[in-house]
């Protein structure tokens, strides 16, 4: 199946099942769950079912587009169902059978997978989704999300799309998968995955392996977080200040593909942007629901 | 007999993790046998959605209850004439009962015979109990990892979303979190694509047969047994034998309802690999066994796995698990390439970059002192310079590896690959397998190296680590010990054990100390207290696992643990008499003997002239021959003759008579005693 065609089946579906269909979020972010979609919409107490593609960046991941499965930047399809249905997995095994997989004649595993993004103050519990051995989703049901407890629970469905593609078609190099046709006057021209991206993961992984400035980037961290706290301690503006988070994210994630943070850093430079975003939330849930939402009702705090 | 009924409950829920299967059905089951006293299940009723039990024999009812009601005294109930007051049948009809019913008697803490009835109230029938009780003991089940769903307050492992729960063919009507019981449950996702309806349960008794049929095995037992069953035919179909793995077995059995074994290919040339990679990266990623070759040397490019269904009709499992594994072992081959690319040794520049410990500085600074401690020990057991220099290459090289690829992907694989990496350069085969094996034993299942230098090595390796933690204040307390302290000081001891080196454990303490001590943030006696304390426990578990009894183990250790080597001896010698009733009696003696001098300043006082009972000029006569012996089996021997002297003694002498100068002589023969007991051990800890 070309990568398209999944991706127009999957927003078909989940469109037909009650649920908006949103747009990937045009900065950089390590995962779908970073959109505000997902970040924001999991907040509060309001229903809330979305569905996004959203182009991820882990630097670390970079292999020059050299590896036949590992990449700078995947895919990700992102669903998430507030709160969480009773019928959940059954909804996410249709959306499989959508895609032209007869679990008839496949062995589906729901497997343990707890996630967590100690950047976003966010964690939950749930599976990889395993099919015929191979990891195809992540199923979450987030408990805290910016530090706060989720009231109710929101479900994360988050499906990789070029594995997925690849598994179907049973392709051994992820640079050879068709993502669709271009047709035009002279005929039908398939475009590759390799056509449309593997440039950019050359380029991509160069910056982040070799190129990036490092004190450019400690001092872009730096100033972002600075202007986040301005946005959102003076002005209680929790969106653009959230931006900066999401840029902080991403500029720590440069730095560590670069091998600039010590193991010793690590643990602060991932606190100051969960400070920031767990303060984003706050505010959020302040003027979304009225309420005001004192430190000490950050929830249970980390994982359980 | 009363008559009983079998109870059922099961929680249907969405997939459980497999490591919290067994705990939650062994706690509940604790739960419920505590409340209804009922304590034998039937089968361990687990798989990836189901929690059941079946508790055959509750009886029906509740036993009868009797309570005792106390009203007036007897003298305002009857009057003079016997007949019963106004009062008196008051207190009988307020109970229900004919005045002919009240008796009079005394109750505890009247001053007179008071008014009392016995009242009987049947027994409730145990559906009810159930009823009111399971859900409190649902909710109760402690979840290590809980969670919510959905809008509810509930907490529980996974959502449930189906509830089971019969008391013979009566469903009990029970509601938690919003699901309420039925006689109904699911079977196999795979059955209800035929069948939409949920499965009927008659009865517990049909259970598992209904389960079964529904495409569900719920004995975790029986699963287990068909996983094993279908590994060993397709292994022996394919020329070889499972490389067994007892704890992937219970992972397969716990991930799947109803299991199929498929066997797979995978291109021979990744044979190439070390048998350890592959069998990591099979177990690891895939869940899978490796078959090995039938003398167990090599392995076939081929593997074994648990689907969770009855078969694979188009061969898409096996497809499936065939191209995960290749992209697998691509990686793994691809980190098996470049980590060879360079020496082992160049990463030891790269290891001042990876922090072993906060206060404990980098793994280079580690290695710099697990050279230096393996320099100190190995000059001890030899005098072979060129055998001592390998030992240092290997201190050196030890940790290199956690600085491959290899190991960033596997770091279960820490120390086999860098054994690995210099056996492929040649290196003396001392000097790698001391590197691969050095972090063994990896807990009591596991053996300690196979080579006296892997064991010095490993040696070294974990005093360094636990010393350096005790001295900057990382100290193991009740069930927190995350740098699992406790396991590294376990296996230096089975080391020392096994081994029988000339070191003792203070010895070695103060050697480690020594080295760690630029880096010591604790006053080092306070240090070197805690770390004995903390080795005196692992020496008594060494005891233990080496199936001491106990009096051997407590009287043993109280005279003197830290020199391994005498214990040893000692423990062996004395087990040899451990049931002997001699010794018991001996015993026995030893605690008069300490209960007589507890008081007593010694002294060095005796006259044996002015000894007057036969007895205790007896026992003078056995006690000389135990003294002036030095083979430890004969003392033992001479020990349990003792006996029998001593209690004649104890029978027939006073020690604290009234003549000083006696009483003195016979308080020096019992510190004589004592003195010739503690050679071997405390006696008077044997019971």
């Amino acid at each position: 199946m070309h990568i398209q065609e999944l991706i127009l089946r999957l927003q078909r579906f989940w469109a037909d099942r009650g649920c908006l269909i949103g747009q990937p979020y045009d900065l950089e972010k390590g995962a779908g769950t970073m959109n505000p979609l997902t970040f924001f919409g999991a907040l509060g107490s309001k229903p809330w079912n979305v569905a996004y593609v959203e182009p991820s960046r882990r630097p670390a991941d970079g292999r020059y587009g050299e590896n036949p499965f590992r990449v700078y930047k995947h895919l990700q399809f992102q669903v998430i169902l507030k709160p969480s249905p009773a019928k959940v997995q059954d909804l996410y095994i249709e959306s499989l059978e959508a895609l032209g997989i007869d679990l008839s004649k496949h062995d589906l595993r729901f497997e343990e997978d707890n996630w967590e993004s100690p950047s976003l103050g966010a964690w939950g519990v749930g599976w990889q989704v395993v099919l015929d051995g191979m990891e195809i989703s992540q199923f979450t049901y987030f408990q805290q999300v910016g530090g706060l407890d989720c009231r109710p629970v929101s479900a994360e469905l988050t499906y990789g799309i070029e594995r997925i593609c690849m598994f179907l078609g049973g392709y051994d190099n992820i640079f050879d998968l068709i993502h669709g046709n271009v047709t035009t006057d002279d005929g039908v021209f398939p475009v590759t995955y390799g056509q449309m991206r593997q440039r950019e993961e050359f380029e991509l992984s160069a910056y982040s392996f070799e190129h990036a400035n490092l004190d450019l980037h400690r001092q872009l961290f730096d100033a972002y977080e600075a202007e986040g706290w301005h946005l959102v301690k003076d002005l209680g503006h929790f969106l653009s200040a959230y931006e900066q988070a999401l840029k902080m994210s991403h500029t720590f994630n440069v730095l560590d593909a670069r091998g600039a943070v010590s193991t010793t850093e690590r643990p602060g430079i991932i606190k100051r942007v969960r400070d920031l975003a767990c303060a984003c939330a706050r505010a959020y849930l302040a003027h979304a629901e009225g309420a005001s939402v004192p430190a000490d009702a950050a929830g249970k705090g980390g994982a359980k | 007999m009363s008559a009983t009924k079998t109870f059922l409950l099961e929680l249907h829920c969405e997939e459980i993790p497999a490591r919290f299967l067994g705990p939650l059905h062994i706690s509940f089951a604790g739960l419920f046998s505590l409340k209804f006293g009922v304590t034998k299940f039937e089968g361990l009723y687990y798989s990836p959605r189901k929690l059941a039990w079946v508790f055959p024999n509750l009886p029906v009812l509740q036993p009868d209850q009797t309570e005792t009601q106390v009203g007036p005294p007897q003298r305002m109930c009857v009057d003079a004439d016997g007949k019963p007051t106004l009062q008196g049948l008051k207190f009988a009809e307020k109970w229900g009962v004919d005045f002919s019913a009240v008796r009079f008697e005394q109750p505890a803490g009247k001053k007179e015979p008071c008014a009392v009835v016995t009242l009987t109230k049947p027994g409730r029938p145990t559906v009810e109990l159930l009823a009111e009780a399971l859900p409190g003991l649902i909710a109760g089940l402690h979840v290590p990892k809980a969670m919510r769903w959905g809008s509810s307050e509930f907490e529980f492992v996974r959502p449930i979303r189906n509830l089971l729960c019969l008391f013979g063919e009566q469903v009990v009507p029970l509601t938690v979190d919003g699901v309420t019981a039925t006689n109904t449950t699911w079977g196999h996702r795979l059955f209800h694509r035929q069948h939409p309806d949920p499965v009927q349960i008659a009865s517990p008794e049909a259970y598992e047969g209904a389960l079964e049929a529904a495409g569900v095995v719920v004995s975790v037992e029986a699963r287990r047994k068909r996983i094993a069953e279908q590994l060993e035919s397709l292994a022996a179909e394919a020329g070889g034998r499972v490389v067994a793995d007892a704890e992937l077995l219970d992972t397969l059995a716990e991930i799947v309802e109803f299991p199929k074994v498929v066997r797979g290919d995978f291109p021979a040339d990744f044979l190439r690999l070390p048998k350890e990679v592959l069998v990591t990266s099979l177990r690891e990623h895939q869940k899978s066994f490796c078959i090995e070759k039938p003398d167990g040397t090599d392995l076939l490019p081929c593997f074994l796995t648990a689907a969770n269904r009855e078969d694979d009709p188009e061969g898409f499992v096996k497809a499936g698990n065939e191209w995960v594994l290749k992209a697998r072992l691509y990686d793994a081959r691809f980190f098996f390439a470049e980590d060879r690319k360079h020496p082992l040794s160049d990463r030891l520049e790269k290891l001042k970059a990876l922090t072993f410990q906060r206060e404990l500085g980098s793994y280079h600074e580690k290695t710099g002192r697990v050279v230096a401690l393996t320099k100190m020990l190995a000059t001890r057991l030899s005098k072979d310079d060129a055998h001592i220099e390998r030992a240092l290459e290997a201190a050196r090289m030890a940790k290199c590896d956690l600085r491959t690829l290899m190991v960033g992907e596997f770091p279960e694989l820490q120390g086999v690959m860098g054994g690995e990496y210099l056996r492929h350069e040649r290196a003396h085969e001392e000097v790698w397998k001391a590197v691969k094996e050095h972090y063994r034993p990896a807990g009591a299942d596991d053996a300690i190296p196979s080579t006296p230098m892997g064991c010095l090595l490993s040696l070294c390796d974990k005093l360094d680590t636990v010393v350096g933690c005790f001295a900057v204040g990382l100290i193991p307390s009740g069930s927190k010990d995350p740098l699992a302290l406790r396991r590294a000081g376990q296996g230096i001891v089975r080391i020392l054990w096994e081994q029988a080196w000339p070191m003792t454990l203070a010895d070695l303490v103060e050697t480690a100390l020594k080295v760690v001590a630029p880096k010591a943030t604790k006053p080092e006696a306070e240090t070197r207290e805690a770390l004995l304390a903390f080795f005196k426990d692992r020496v008594a578990y060494q005891l233990e696992l080496a199936k001491y009894a106990g009096s051997v183990r407590r009287s043993t250790m109280a005279v003197g643990w830290l020199d391994l080597l005498d214990l040893k001896v000692r423990c062996e010698n004395l087990s040899l008499f451990s049931e002997d009733p001699r010794f018991a009696s001996l015993g026995q003696s030893a605690k008069r003997i300490g209960n007589i001098l507890k008081d007593e300043t010694p002294v060095n006082d005796f006259k044996a002239d002015l000894l007057v009972e036969p007895a205790e000029i007896n026992l003078v006569k056995h006690l000389g021959r135990v003294e002036s012996q030095h083979d430890l089996i004969v003392t033992l021997n001479h020990l349990a003759e003792l006996a029998d002297p001593l209690e004649a003694f104890f029978s027939a002498v006073m020690v604290k008579c009234d003549d000083p100068a006696l009483r003195a002589t016979r308080l020096s023969l019992l510190h004589r005693l004592r003195q010739a007991f503690l050679r071997v051990a405390d006696f008077s800890l044997w019971q």
